[in-house]
Order: C-alpha cells, then sequence, then structure tokens
C-alpha cells in the first residue's frame, strides 16, 4: 500500500461534500463564538443549510455517477457510499430541526449542540465511504467521538450521565475489540483493503479477527448479545439524540458491514451465515419479547430497534445482491418511520414533561395530529401495509427466502405479530383511553416539518415505492462483481433446514 | 365507468377517506355525506359490474394492470371472476348499509368513518386481487381498522360471555377460550382479534413465500403461477411441498374464516364491534377467508387441493354443530349472532369441500347470502343495543310494541338466516347440501341438523327481545323512524329477497367462476348446458392427462362428483 500525494483537483472533488461540510462546521462554530446573542435556533437553520448544500452535493455526484477511489483505496465514492451518504445527511437535517425546541430548554452549550451533531455527521459520512480497515476505524471513533458527548448533554440529569458513562466505557471497549480484530487480520493477510481481501485463506487468526470486528460493529447497530448499552443509553440520553443515535450510527455501520461480508468475506458465505442467522433470530427474539415489558416510550423504541436490526442482518444473513439492496430499502424505511415516532415521543415529553407509555393516554382527543402521525410511524415499523415498513419487511425475506434461509423466515414471521403487540399497546394507549388531563397539546412548526417528512416517506414508500427500489438496486450494483454466482443462483429444490 | 369500474370500486372508499381527513368533526353532516357518497359511488360501480359480468364469457373481466414493483415482480392487478364480483358487490353493500347504521354516532364521527371505509376498501381489495402480494396487502390492511373500531367504539363484553343452560347449569365456549384470559374488555377482544388474524395471516404469506421462491418466476401473479408454477412431488420433510403449502395457506386463511377450533377470536370481537364493524366484519372479513383459499389453495394448487380438501369436510362438522350450540346457550345477542356466523361458515366449508359444480357454486352463494342475512341481524342487534344499552337477552323482552319495524325486520332475517324458500340463503343452502350429498353424507346430516339448531336459537333470541312481558327500564325505546335508519334494512332485504326469487343472473355468474376452477380441480369438464347459461368449456387441456378430449362427467344431471371420484380411482 503506497500513497501517492500528487493528488489532483479532480481527485478532490470526490471529497467535496465532506471538504464542503467540514467548512460549514467551522463556519457554525465561529458563528456561534463571535455572535453570541444571536437567537441558537438560527445556528440550528444554520447547519441545516450546511447540511442541505452537501445533500445537493451528493445528489448531483449520483445524478452524474461521479465515483472513485481516493487515498490508495482507503476512501471510495461509489453509488453505495452515495446512498448511505445521504441517509446519514437526511436523518441528520430531521434531527436537528426535531430537537430545536429541546435545545432551547438547555441553559448552557446550546450552539456546540448543533457542532457536535454535524460533527458526528461528518464522521458517518468517512465511515460510508471506508474502505479498509483503518479508515474505518478512524471514521468510526471521530463519529462517535461526538456521539460520547451529546449523550450526556444533560448535565444535571444523573440517567443522562449514566447514558453517557455506559455508552462511553462500552464504546471504548467495542473500539478496544476493533483495533485487536484489526491487527489480527492484518497479521493473517497483509491486506488492509477490503477487496484485495476478497482471495484471503480462512486461517484461524483471520476468523478470529472478523469476529472481533463483527463484535464492534454489532456493538454500533446494537444487535443482541452486543446490545447491553441501548436501553439506558436511548432511555438517559437527550431524547433528539437517541433518535440520531437510533439510526444515522445504524445505517454508517450497516455500510461497513455489507461491505466487509459481501466484499471482503464474499468467498466465506457459507461459514458467516450461521454466525448472521443466529445473531439475527436472537435479536429480534430478544428485542420484540423484551420490548413487551417496557413501560417507558424511549426504551420500547430502544428494544424494538434491537429487534428491527434482526431484521436487516436477516438481508445480510442471505448474502446476495437482492439482500443488500433490501437492507438499503428497509433502512429508508426505517428512517422515516423511527424518526417520525422520536419526533412525536420528543413533542409530547415537551408537553406533558414525562415519556412513560401510560402519559400518552387520549392523545388522539388531545393532538389528534400527532396520534394519527404515531399509529402510522408505529404500525410501519410493526410492518403493516400499506406502510413503508411492510414493503421493506418484505423485501427482506423475498431476498431471504430466495437462498432458502426459511428457518430464518419463519422467526422473522412469528416477531412481526410479537412486535405488534407491543406497538398496539401504545395504540391502545392514544386511542382507546381518555386522557386524563384533556388540554391539546401544540407543536412547533420545525417539528410539524419533520413528522410530515416522516409521514411523507412512510406513506409515498409503502404506496409507491418502486422509484426507490430503483435507487437501491442501482446503489448495491458493485455487489453484483464480488458475490459467488452460485450463492445467487436459484436451486431447483433445497432441503428445508437454514 | 366502463373499464375502470374496479378502481372506482375499490379506490372511492380510499379517497373518501382521504377527504374525510381535511374535513372538521364540527360538521357532522358533512362527514356523513363524504362518507355515504364514497359509499354510493362504489354500491353503484360494483353494481355495474354485477350486471354487465358477462357469465358466457367467463374469466376475470374489467382486469386493470399496473406494474407496482418490477425487483420483486409485484404488480396491482385486479380483475374479478364470477366468484369476486358477487362478493364485491356483497362488501359494497354492505359498507353502505353500514354508513347508515352507524349515522347517529357522536363521538369522532369523522374518525370511525375513515377507519370503517378503509376497512371496507381493503377487503374490496381482496376480492379483486390477481396478484399473491396484493391479496395479501390488502388481507392484512384490513385487520387494523378493526383494532381501532373496536377499541374506539366498541362495548365491554362484561358478563355476557357466560351461557346458561334451561337447567341454569353455567356453560362456556371451552374451545373458543383456550386463549381466553378471563377478560371481557373491548381492548382485549380487540387485541386477540388483531394478533390472531396476523398470526394466521403470516402463517399464509409464509405460504406464499414458499409458492414465489419454488416457482422460481420471480413474480406473484396468480395467473401466471397457475399455469407455469411446478410445485409438485418436491419431497420435503417425509412429505411433499405442495402439501406444505397448501396447509400453510388453508390454515393461515381459515381462520379468519373461522374454521371450527380457529374460531375464538371471532365471536368476542363480534360482541365487542360497533354495529357496522360488525356487519362488515361477519358480513365480509370472513369471506375473505373463503375466498382466498379459493384464489389460492385453489387456483395454483388444484391436485393438491383435491388431495386435502377432506380437511375442511372433518372440520366443518364441528364448525356447524358447536357454533350452533354455543350460539343456543349465549345470552349476549351480538355473541348469538357471532356464533351462529361461525357455524354458518362452516356451510360454505362443507360446500368447498365437496368441490363440484353444485355445492360450490353453492358455497359462493351462501357467502353473499350470509353476508345480508348477518348483516340484518348485526344491525338490528346493534339498533336494539342503543336504544336500551342492553345485550343481555333475559333482560330484555316485548320490545315488538316499542319497535314494530325492527322486530318485522327480525322475522325477516331470521328466515333469511335460516334459509327459508324466497330468500337467496334458501337456494345458497339447497345447493351445498345437494352438491355435497354423494361425497360427504354424514356433513350433509350434520348440516341438516345445523339448520334445526339456527331455528332454535333465532326464535329463541327473537323470543327473548321482541315477545314476552316487557322490561319497563327499556320503555323509553323506540323504533326506526327515519328513512336513514331504515334504508339500510330495507336494501339488505331487498337484495335477499331479490335474488331469493330472480337468481338465474347470481347463479350464472357465480357458475362461470365456478367451473373452470373445478375443472381444473377434479379435471373432469362440466355438462354442456341448453339454452342460455353456461357455454361449453370447449376443451381443457390438464397436464398429466394422456386423450386431449375433455371428460364429459355425465350425460343428464351434472354430478361430477361421482365422475370425478371414478376417474381418480
Amino acid at each position: 500500500m503506497t500513497f501517492s500525494l500528487n493528488m489532483s483537483f479532480s481527485d478532490l472533488l470526490l471529497l467535496l461534500p465532506e471538504i464542503f461540510l467540514t467548512c460549514w462546521l467551522c463556519v457554525v462554530l465561529i458563528v456561534d463564538f463571535s455572535s453570541p446573542r444571536l437567537p441558537k435556533e438560527r445556528l440550528a437553520y444554520l447547519s441545516v443549510a450546511g447540511l442541505l448544500g452537501t445533500l445537493v452535493c451528493l445528489v448531483w455526484f449520483d445524478f452524474n455517477q461521479i465515483t472513485g477511489t481516493l487515498f490508495g483505496n482507503m476512501f471510495v465514492l461509489d453509488r453505495m457510499a452515495i446512498f448511505f451518504k445521504v441517509f446519514i445527511l437526511g436523518s441528520t437535517i430531521l434531527v436537528i430541526l426535531a430537537s430545536i425546541e429541546y435545545v432551547n430548554r438547555f441553559t448552557l452549550f446550546r450552539g456546540e449542540y448543533y457542532v457536535l451533531v454535524v460533527m458526528s455527521a461528518l464522521g458517518m459520512m468517512f465511515m460510508a465511504s471506508a474502505n479498509d480497515l483503518l479508515s474505518v476505524f478512524v471514521s468510526l471513533e471521530f463519529s462517535t467521538l461526538g456521539f460520547y458527548i451529546l449523550v450526556s448533554y444533560l448535565r444535571d440529569d444523573l440517567a443522562s450521565n449514566e447514558a453517557g458513562l455506559k455508552f462511553f466505557i462500552l464504546g471504548v471497549f467495542a473500539a478496544g475489540l476493533f483495533a485487536y480484530g484489526i491487527s489480527l487480520v492484518y497479521g493473517e493477510t497483509g491486506k488492509l483493503v477490503f477487496s484485495e481481501m476478497a482471495s484471503a485463506q480462512a486461517t484461524p487468526g483471520l476468523i478470529i479477527g472478523f469476529l472481533l470486528i463483527f463484535a464492534a460493529l454489532g456493538f454500533k447497530i446494537g444487535a443482541v448479545p452486543f446490545h447491553a448499552w441501548i436501553p439506558d443509553t436511548y432511555h438517559g440520553a437527550p431524547t433528539p439524540v437517541t433518535a440520531f443515535l437510533s439510526i444515522a450510527p445504524k445505517g454508517a455501520a450497516l455500510a461497513i458491514l455489507l461491505r466487509i461480508f459481501l466484499v471482503a468475506l464474499g468467498s466465506f458465505k457459507p461459514i458467516w451465515v450461521y454466525l448472521l442467522v443466529a445473531v439475527s433470530i436472537v435479536s429480534m427474539t430478544y428485542g420484540n419479547i423484551v420490548a413487551i415489558a417496557q413501560r417507558n416510550v424511549k426504551r420500547l423504541l430502544a428494544y424494538s430497534g434491537i429487534a428491527q436490526i434482526g431484521n436487516v442482518l436477516i438481508g445480510l444473513a442471505a448474502g446476495t445482491k437482492m439482500g443488500s439492496d433490501a437492507i438499503l430499502f428497509y433502512l429508508l424505511a426505517y428512517l422515516f418511520a423511527n424518526i417520525g415516532a422520536f419526533a412525536v415521543v420528543i413533542a409530547v415529553s415537551h408537553a406533558i414533561g414525562r415519556d412513560e407509555i401510560e402519559d400518552y393516554r387520549g392523545l388522539n382527543r388531545r393532538s389528534p395530529f400527532l396520534a394519527f402521525a404515531m399509529l402510522l410511524f408505529l404500525l410501519s415499523l410493526a410492518g403493516v401495509p400499506p406502510l413503508a415498513g411492510f414493503i421493506g419487511k418484505l423485501y427482506i425475506f423475498i431476498a431471504a427466502i430466495k437462498e432458502g434461509l426459511y428457518t430464518l423466515i419463519a422467526v422473522g414471521l412469528i416477531n412481526i405479530v410479537i412486535s405488534m403487540y407491543y406497538y398496539l399497546i401504545v395504540v391502545k394507549q392514544m386511542y382507546i383511553n381518555e386522557p386524563i388531563d384533556p388540554s391539546p397539546i401544540g407543536i412547533s412548526g420545525p417539528m410539524k416539518a419533520v413528522i410530515y417528512v416522516g409521514l411523507a416517506g412512510t406513506l409515498v414508500i409503502g404506496i409507491y415505492p418502486q422509484p426507490f427500489t430503483d435507487w437501491v438496486v442501482a446503489a448495491t450494483l458493485m455487489f453484483a462483481d464480488f458475490i459467488v454466482p452460485s450463492a445467487t443462483a436459484i436451486p431447483p429444490s433445497l432441503p428445508l433446514g437454514v | 365507468m366502463g373499464e375502470y369500474a374496479l378502481l372506482y370500486i375499490l379506490f372511492a372508499p380510499f379517497a373518501g377517506a382521504l377527504a374525510l381527513i381535511f374535513v372538521s368533526n364540527r360538521q357532522p353532516l358533512l362527514v356523513r355525506s363524504i362518507a355515504s357518497s364514497a359509499a354510493f359511488v362504489s354500491l353503484m360501480a360494483s353494481l355495474y359490474i354485477f350486471y354487465t359480468y358477462d357469465p358466457v364469457k367467463g374469466g376475470f373481466q374489467f382486469v386493470q394492470k399496473f406494474e407496482w414493483s418490477k425487483q420483486l415482480g409485484i404488480s396491482l392487478y385486479l380483475g374479478v371472476d364470477g366468484i369476486g364480483t358477487p362478493l364485491v358487490l356483497a362488501s359494497s353493500i354492505l359498507l353502505f348499509a353500514g354508513i347508515f347504521v352507524s349515522w347517529h354516532i357522536k363521538d369522532r364521527t369523522k374518525e370511525f368513518y375513515i377507519w370503517l371505509l378503509i376497512l371496507a376498501a381493503a377487503t374490496i381489495g381482496v376480492f379483486m386481487s390477481l396478484d399473491l402480494f396484493f391479496l395479501y396487502f390488502f388481507y392484512e390492511m384490513s385487520v387494523i381498522p378493526m383494532y381501532l373500531l373496536l377499541g374506539m367504539w366498541g362495548s365491554h363484553t362484561k358478563n355476557y360471555l357466560e351461557m346458561t343452560d334451561p337447567e341454569g347449569l353455567k356453560r362456556r365456549d371451552s374451545v373458543g377460550f383456550i386463549l381466553n384470559f378471563g377478560s371481557n374488555s373491548k381492548e382485549y377482544a380487540a387485541m386477540k382479534l388483531v394478533l390472531f388474524l396476523s398470526a394466521f395471516a403470516v402463517v399464509a404469506l409464509m405460504g406464499i413465500l414458499l409458492i414465489y421462491k419454488y416457482a422460481g418466476l420471480n413474480t406473484f401473479d396468480i395467473l401466471v403461477l397457475r399455469e407455469q408454477a411446478k410445485l409438485m412431488n418436491i419431497p420435503v420433510l417425509g412429505t411433499t411441498l405442495d402439501k406444505i403449502i397448501w396447509m400453510l395457506i388453508f390454515f393461515g386463511f381459515a381462520s379468519i374464516a373461522p374454521l371450527w377450533p380457529l374460531h375464538s377470536w371471532s365471536p368476542v370481537g363480534h360482541a365487542a364491534a360497533p354495529a357496522a364493524t360488525s356487519m362488515l366484519h361477519a358480513g365480509v372479513l370472513m369471506k375473505l377467508g373463503h375466498f382466498s383459499i379459493i384464489r389460492v389453495a385453489f387456483e395454483i394448487l388444484p391436485d393438491t387441493t383435491r388431495e386435502l380438501m377432506p380437511i375442511a369436510a372433518v372440520l366443518c362438522m364441528f364448525s356447524i354443530i358447536y357454533g350452533g350450540f354455543v350460539a343456543f346457550y349465549a345470552k349476549d345477542t351480538k355473541y348469538v349472532i357471532g356464533y351462529s356466523s361461525s357455524s354458518h361458515m362452516g356451510y360454505v366449508f362443507l360446500g368447498m369441500a365437496a368441490l363440484n359444480y353444485i355445492s360450490l357454486s353453492g358455497a359462493v352463494i351462501y357467502m353473499f347470502a350470509h353476508a345480508m342475512a348477518t348483516g340484518m341481524l348485526f344491525a338490528m342487534a346493534g339498533w336494539v343495543y342503543d336504544q336500551t344499552h342492553s345485550r343481555d337477552i333475559p333482560s330484555l323482552g316485548g320490545l315488538a310494541n316499542k319497535m314494530p319495524f325492527i322486530s318485522a325486520c327480525f322475522i325477516v332475517a331470521c328466515m333469511a338466516s335460516i334459509g327459508m324458500p324466497g330468500t337467496v340463503n334458501f337456494i345458497a343452502e339447497i345447493m351445498i347440501v345437494v352438491g355435497s350429498w354423494n361425497k360427504y353424507p354424514l356433513q350433509v346430516i350434520v348440516a341438516m341438523l345445523g339448520i334445526v339448531l339456527t331455528l332454535a336459537y333465532l326464535f329463541k333470541m327473537m323470543r327473548g327481545l321482541f315477545y314476552g312481558p316487557m322490561n319497563q327500564k327499556y320503555s323509553h325505546a323506540h323504533d326506526a323512524i327515519s328513512t336513514v335508519d331504515r334504508l339500510p334494512l330495507l336494501i339488505m332485504i331487498a337484495i335477499s329477497i331479490g335474488f331469493g326469487i330472480f337468481p338465474m343472473h347470481l347463479y350464472d355468474v357465480v357458475r362461470s367462476g365456478v367451473d373452470p376452477l373445478v375443472a381444473r380441480i377434479t379435471r373432469v369438464v362440466p355438462v354442456a348446458q341448453t339454452g342460455e347459461g353456461i357455454a361449453p368449456r370447449s376443451e381443457v387441456i390438464v397436464p398429466g392427462t394422456t386423450s386431449k378430449t375433455p371428460i364429459v362427467a355425465n350425460k343428464l344431471v351434472p354430478l361430477p362428483a361421482e365422475a370425478s371420484r371414478g376417474e381418480r380411482e
């Protein structure tokens, strides 16, 4: 691996979104310091403007199919990277808009909040493009740094501090595992770039190395058994940060997982499929069953997030191009539903001050709009037609059944029913029970915008998914080169089983 | 109109629901008129397709196809055959009637009509889907509105679930209560309904996904799958794949039908639901089960159907007798009607199990007929409940003085439900009985007993509600006087009696759908009929038969069951 520093300007074009966002980040920081009297909402809108600019730039890249690699294959900008960057930027924009009201209640460091959010987003954009283990490690830690601070942002709240501490200790532990995994893999193969590892032999060192890396990434996405931090951190963190944490890092980590499993380890599919099947089954079942017992909406959404990741891993276990399409599509559906649900949680807790499930009593009487939006978001998470989540789940199941993963699909289908139970408990509180305090709940403008975007996304993807499936299919074209053909062919008959 | 009639039927209620979102709850009249006009458009369009459906041509008509997802091989493929057409008509009649039945709902009127319209539209969507994906899509979509309708506007079932026999012994539906945790609240009923139906829906979805995978055609198109899918003779787990798929599909969809051991969600759900929802629920939602079995299992796996349908023939006996006896001992009006529905759905299974032209046509007509009869009964039980706030039969009585119109209609509805000549139920019942006699004489005897039971419990309920001494607590109850209240009942009575006296068009339409299906399953071609009616099928090429010439069942009276048995042996 050699670095050539004679980069031309056109090479730097590939980095344009990141460079632009970094400069904008500095501008936001400078504005925050130089004009302390400026209302902090302005900073939020300023950050959103920068993120939108970056988004436009990426969309332009996508239309003109600008792709390429930089720094000796460490940084790759392919269409999948663009997809995940758009995903991350989109969720960041929605999170910033959803947090304006919340942040205004802070007494200190209101401006820095937006800077930290954008900084984490920047780190995750690098994750989406990371194409070798070192750049994965660096970008992963870069993005997590911002989150460590954001999670414990409520300085006087013990729960938030506990959340931050838990997240930090386990996060650092995961980073250690990751670094150790990299060293083992490098020791065995002498390679760091994913696409060059494809021809490696399955030595014990390599397998252990990748298991460690999977554990670290499993920590990021919150798959069982690496989920222990999720409920407490989600519960204690400021709600907008929870929303951010539940979407963007999962997307970025899945981009890396896709690259690792389909590109670097494509030839080892018969081995890792068992690992993924096991993790997926355990995540779905554990997340859904434990969610039933929750009394707090944020914890409920945390456990439902664990279960959703189990669903996503079905697509990864399929290990085909269609599986990766399905993952990308599912993430889109998940983005809108989850951010919408969290936006409703923020709006309700802003008015009531608590976020227990029983506080949602009679929400339909107090704010029909919020209740209806929450209903659709929860049903989309549960996978009920005609909402986006249903198509996402079905896409993943179709991808998996083509590979003959019957057990996994059966478990996934049963889990749909289990998850419906606890989502409907929230619906019951909102619609069936009468409110104790019938005063109406007001919603601020930006929050309304976020909820509308969530509703639009959930409904449009569910009712007319064709443009989105086209997009995800185009985004994962690169995998077609790496996947072993025998894995994708439809065998005439397969015995039942895994 | 014309070609796009199906789109009107399907999307008018959706459009109505969408429009209602922008209307304020403070204008109840506007809300009701939007809902009723959406339902009216749907009703007119379904009357149009019913009368312009050409039974001579047969097959799927009014077909609409829009590509929906290339990658997954899904298209919004709508079309009705002779089986779908009457059911679409029944759904839109019940939707229209249901809107008038629930005219007096005061609480959150707008939301009520939104969910009612979505429920009906989703049901209609199943009846016209020619794509497995959309069939499941609409099927699952119809379940969620039930949760809200039951939960928000339903009523608690309180102590009504206890049943007493004439000696004063307490009895309960022990099979149905396996999953009952003792709660009688409407929330419980709603949750049970949704979870039960979803649990079995995913079983059916597993079957659908297996069909998709093993057909290997990358399509969910039922018509392509039934011609080209080769699902037979693939050994799996000691049996063959087609049997596994058939079982998944059959039991997945039979839960909503509801077939006997899977019926427990249904009466509880009926009892908790508001009147209009019960009407749609018993009238058409339950038929989704039979219809989906016909559409998926019968069409795609005809040979397996012939082999495994005796399962239904066994279970339907339990449905009929068990439902009948529980209905006899029940004290709650809606509970009686609910169990009577689940008992009557056994007749449909009997008609389906016998697999010949007469009995299957009878089953389809019975679905239509039962929709009207049970719709009337639920509408009137709802009226009585609205007036008295009681569904407890022993505490009611003598209401005929107060509500002569309702009690007159109730008699008609009971007659229809029993299958009195002159109502369309009679035609359906006689067809099922005659058609099934050769193959399943025991079941037919049981079905006859079921009719006697129906007579017993419906008359018992009628006496309890309308005759005998009146409870003075309910002296304020009044009759349905206004047109709005009478209209839904009159429509359903008119349809029920109208088709009872002039059934030919209904019969022709149904036969045109049933004939090719039974020909595929039993591999016997129906006898050519003289005069107008069904044109002779020129030839049905069945893979596996040696000669291309069709096997003609019988020269005179079509009793293809015999012939089919002979052909198989």
